[in-house]
């Protein structure tokens, strides 16, 4: 949780990985996000919550969409730190070219491990894919054993979920980062609840077979 | 363990209580029962209070960036379906909520047992009025208080005439025969989603959080900033900004609200913590002002939907 003292506080995720200098990536949308980067102090509390399992797997498919791309920067930068950069493979969708952030990073990660890209509308000089970020499942060259985490508008998040289905990746090996509003981000002031979990506590990365049958999973 | 005290024994025990702790107790002011300073046992209404006492462990509204330290308190004449409320949120915050662990630690509750079931309560389907876990549990009998003592306080009873639980279980069954339980068991499983009954309660809920403010077993809370403090307020879901963000409102609709509420206590809070979020103090019907009864929740027939 990241805040401006007399402003507020608000959810955000880690964008580096592990042992090294904290790193955030914020879209500055409303009170708090369009104070952090003007204040002079920062408060940040926690960790909170889930993180990404990447180690229980042998190979990872990381699918991003909008602005839901910080946690996977940090996940890469896990990875590489282990010496794993090679077992994963990045899936990353923003709406025009210009809404893809990180684009310094994806041209570096690129050089070492597999990203695919797309947008909704190609613009400018863009000459790569254009469409829905689940369509670029069909590209994935690790194999259907393979972890899929998943994290971006509940829109995509349902299309990539069903998209992964249907081409033989396994439900059980499905993880989706979940957003909801967040007050507290220890499960006490009761905001962020899907069905009997809070996202902040139980999540907000959860296995998609543990969550499937929520009503509100990706209302 | 269990006592037997007179009037003056309990005038006693109430004193040595008092040298360790602020004690209060309900009583009345202003035509309301409301809890206030006692200085005798003597003073404590037996009626119940206006309000639940949730504000000793769980303020309105209060600064969270200071933790300061906490009084002793003993709270007496709270009644039992408003206690069994700390009992359940306990599953959910205790330990987690540094404020209301804290308040909770070093308060002393002792629950006064109703004698005749109330008008509208429905505690018995939730198995009051006497309560499994408490710290002191009252039951007045004519001039005579049965009381069951935690192990923590028992040190403040010890000296005086033990009896075994055979007074409380009688009064226990008694008390069911008086006060039939509702079928609750399973309700989790009858309830359905598309039931009619969140538009019906939608068409006439006016949205005002009065349910949730004056449920002893609801803990849900806003944060905000205000000069230079962390507020924390009590929150209602039923609000519609109770789950807006930047990522949009996934319960725009007020049978949406309605519904969670009511899945939050019968469904959710079953399955993750094993209790229901609801004690049948019947506080939420009272002070909805169009009606809406909780009862009708758990006992509607979904069957037929
Ligand atoms: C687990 C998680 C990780 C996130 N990581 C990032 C990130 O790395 N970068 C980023 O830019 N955004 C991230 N978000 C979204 C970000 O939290 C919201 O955009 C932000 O809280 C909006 O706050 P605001 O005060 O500017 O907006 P307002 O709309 O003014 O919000 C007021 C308050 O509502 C709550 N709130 C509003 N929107 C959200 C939301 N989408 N999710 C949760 N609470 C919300 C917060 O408590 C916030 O302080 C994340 C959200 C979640 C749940
Ligand atoms: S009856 Fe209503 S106010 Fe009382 S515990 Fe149940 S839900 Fe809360
Ligand atoms: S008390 Fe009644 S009217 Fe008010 S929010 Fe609750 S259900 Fe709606
Ligand atoms: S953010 Fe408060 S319970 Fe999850």
């Amino acid at each position: 949780m990241l805040s401006v003292q007399g402003v507020g506080e608000g959810p955000i995720s880690v964008a580096s990985g592990a042992g090294r200098q904290l790193l955030f990536t914020i879209r500055d949308i409303g009170t708090v996000t369009s104070k952090l980067k003007t204040s002079r102090y920062v408060g940040v509390r926690g960790p909170y919550g889930t993180s990404w399992p990447w180690k229980e797997y042998d190979e990872i498919v990381a699918v991003a969409g909008g602005i839901g791309i910080p946690p996977i920067r940090s996940l890469i930068e896990e990875m590489n730190g282990a010496g794993r950069g090679k077992d994963i493979e990045v899936l990353y969708g923003a709406r025009t070219p210009s809404d893809l952030v990180y684009k310094k990073e994806l041209k570096d990660w690129s050089k070492s491990i597999e990203v695919h890209l797309t947008v909704d509308r190609g613009e400018g000089e863009w000459n790569g894919d254009v469409g829905f970020v689940p369509t670029l499942l069909k590209k994935v060259r690790l194999s259907k054993n393979a972890a899929v985490f998943v994290i971006g508008p509940p829109l995509m998040m349902l299309n990539t979920v069903k998209e992964a289905l249907s081409i033989g990746f396994k439900a059980d090996r499905i993880y989706l980062s979940l957003e909801r509003r967040m007050e507290c981000g220890i499960g006490v002031c009761g905001h962020c609840n899907v069905g009997e979990f809070y996202v902040c506590e139980d999540g907000p990365i959860f296995n998609y077979s543990r969550v499937k049958e929520q009503r509100e999973l990706f209302l | 363990m269990n006592y037997l005290l007179s009037k003056d024994e309990m005038d006693a025990a109430f004193h040595s209580i008092s040298m360790d702790f602020k004690c209060y107790g309900a009583v009345e002011r202003e035509g309301e029962v409301v809890f206030d300073r006692v200085n005798s046992f003597g003073g404590i209404s037996e009626e119940r209070s206006r309000y639940a006492p949730k504000e000793f462990l769980i303020s309105r509204n209060e600064d969270v960036l200071v933790l300061g330290t906490q009084d002793r308190k003993a709270v007496f004449g709270v009644k039992s379906c408003d206690l069994k409320g700390f009992y359940i949120m306990d599953r959910q915050i205790l330990g987690k909520d540094p404020f209301y662990t804290e308040k909770r630690r070093n308060t002393l509750f002792a629950n006064f047992v109703c004698n005749e079931p109330c008008d509208g309560g429905f505690c018995s389907s939730f198995g009051g009025p006497v309560l499994d876990e408490y710290d002191l549990q009252i039951l007045r009998e004519g001039e005579m208080y049965h009381v069951m003592v935690s192990e923590k306080y028992d040190g403040y009873f010890s000296s005086f005439q033990r009896e075994d639980s055979s007074y409380f279980t009688s009064f226990k069954e008694e008390f069911n025969r008086k006060a039939e339980p509702l079928q609750v068991e399973g309700v989790e499983d009858r309830m359905k989603w598309d039931s009619k009954l969140w538009k019906e309660y939608a068409s006439r809920c006016i949205s005002c959080g009065a349910c949730n403010f004056s449920c002893p077993t609801c803990y849900c809370f806003d944060l905000y900033d205000e000069g230079g403090e962390r507020k924390r307020e009590w929150d209602s879901c039923i609000l519609g900004g109770f789950t807006s963000s930047s990522a949009g409102n996934i319960r725009n609709g007020l049978d949406e609200r309605l519904r969670q509420r009511f899945y939050h206590k019968f469904v959710y809070f079953k399955r993750s913590k094993d209790t229901y979020l609801c004690t049948g103090c019947d506080r939420c019907v009272e002070d909805c002002p169009v009606d809406i009864d909780i009862k009708e929740v758990i006992t509607h027939d979904y069957s037929g939907e």
